[in-house]
């Protein structure tokens, strides 16, 4: 017992010294054939949408376009025609085309017109008219024409309105481009007591 | 006297346990040199093939990045010429002149090709993560946005790990020598929920509408990464060697008992 006492760091010392060696011959066993490679790739997501109405009436025809005014993303774009009780309007494409297409949505505000393409960047829709028949207008007695200096509170009620949407374009599983107007940007804005519309 | 006795003996017993070691290591080396001196021969020559690994990331049936042991040295190489070491993904996803279109899938086409003289094991970890304008990493869009369409997935088996970022895809059995994996993926696409986030804006001009309607989305402008990360090794003592290089039971890679052995 004291024999081992008195080797103690002798033989701590030894053991130490031997482990390092069997370590290292170790090493040599323990390594594999491994390797490897890596690659990688980035893009910008630009999302932007932009779309102007151009509007202009000429005999009582209201004809517009919509410009899609944006340098970053193709939209599909719609509107909405309103207007006063007294006025009726007829909507149809300007080119007798099938471009533009009445919606069957049945709200109180009546149908959308859609423009079927995609509205590219910088693109613009072909026209459609909104034709405005104003003869329940005329037999209205309080009516006045428009040179009546009196005549300027007729204005509203022959006033026709038209809001535009836009929402970006959405690709189906084949790659097809489809609108998803649950996702719109409009410019029309519901208030208390009846509606506020731009344009 | 007695004391000076005890200290001599021990001093015996380091060197005699010194001269020991010198001894065993002196052995191995001389092992080492003997091998060699046997391998040369003054009247056959002989070529010996070496096991060389190697292994090669395809896109689109395109190499994009290879690394393969070759007799002495490493051979690396990358469809980018002043980066030997990394390869570049999603250098043709858009055609020229063309935007990226959200929800539009996008040709991905991804495998891993042996290149090397022995057949190994392949894991593939893939990294999928956003950068705003500004550079700097944007931690609330999901990496989930990013929809790389992985297929294949009973030859690739999908191990889950705590990051969302990371998806790692270990191919089942051997990718023998000189042979292409089936797909992990197939296609990309941006998830079109990221152009929610938006604000509509009406211009006014002298406090007059002016017909043009402008969205400002919150992540216009942000980037996309996927980065691609594959790992070979050897199938000699596959299992240990599997668990030593990627710290993975490969008998039981996802945590259900599936095994790639």
């Amino acid at each position: 017992m004291k024999r081992i006492q008195r080797y103690k760091k002798t033989i701590a010392m030894s053991a130490a010294a031997l482990s390092l060696l069997v370590g290292l011959t170790l090493e040599s066993s323990m390594a594999y054939f491994t390797t490897y490679v890596s690659a990688g790739g980035s893009h910008v997501v630009n999302l932007d949408a932009r779309t102007e109405i151009h509007e202009s009436v000429s005999n009582l025809t209201k004809h517009l376009t919509l410009e899609n005014i944006s340098t970053k993303g193709d939209c599909f774009v719609r509107v909405k025609v309103f207007h006063g009780a007294q006025v009726k309007v007829d909507i149809y494409d300007a080119e007798g085309g099938n471009n533009w297409y009445k919606g069957n949505e049945t709200d109180a505000y009546g149908s959308y017109w859609y423009y079927r393409p995609v509205l590219p960047i910088g693109g613009t829709t072909t026209g459609l008219d909104i034709k405005i028949d104003v003869t329940d207008l005329l037999k209205d007695p309080n009516f006045m024409k428009p040179e009546d200096p009196n005549a300027e509170w007729i204005k509203d009620k022959f006033n026709v309105v038209v809001v535009q949407e836009c929402t970006p374009v959405i690709y189906g599983e084949n790659g097809e481009a489809t609108a998803d107007w649950n996702t719109i940007y409009t410019d029309f804005v519901e208030v208390e007591g009846g509606e506020e519309a731009g344009n | 006297m007695k004391k000076r006795r005890r200290a001599s003996n021990n001093k015996k017993v380091t060197y005699l346990l010194l001269a020991l070691a010198v001894i065993l290591l002196l052995g191995s080396a001389v092992g080492s040199t003997r091998a060699a001196l046997t391998y040369q021969s003054q009247n056959y020559e002989a070529e010996i093939i070496v096991s060389q690994i190697g292994v090669t990331l395809l896109e689109n049936g395109e190499e994009v990045s290879r690394r393969d042991y070759n007799q002495t040295e490493w051979e690396e190489e990358t469809n980018v010429k002043e980066s030997p070491k990394k390869g570049a993904l999603l250098t043709k996803m858009i055609p020229e002149g063309k935007k990226l279109v959200l929800n539009k899938d996008y040709k991905e086409e991804l495998a891993v090709t042996n290149s090397g003289t022995i057949d190994e094991y392949v894991r593939v970890r893939i990294y999928r993560s956003w950068k705003d304008k500004d550079g700097k990493k944007e931690t609330t869009l999901s990496p989930d946005l990013i929809r790389l369409n992985l297929v294949n997935t009973d030859k690739w088996i999908e191990r889950e790990n705590h990051s969302k970022e990371c998806i790692e895809l270990y191919y089942k059995g051997i990718l023998p020598s000189g042979k292409t994996s089936e797909l992990f993926a197939d296609k990309i696409r941006i998830d079109g929920s990221i152009a929610e986030a938006v604000e509509v804006r009406e211009e006014v001009k002298d406090g007059k509408k002016t017909g043009v309607i402008t969205m400002v989305y919150k992540y216009d402008g942000v980037q996309f990464f996927v980065d691609v990360d594959v790992d070979a090794v050897q199938t000699h003592n596959a299992k240990d060697a599997i668990m030593s290089s990627w710290g993975v039971d490969a008998s039981n890679v996802d945590g259900k008992g599936n095994s790639i052995l």
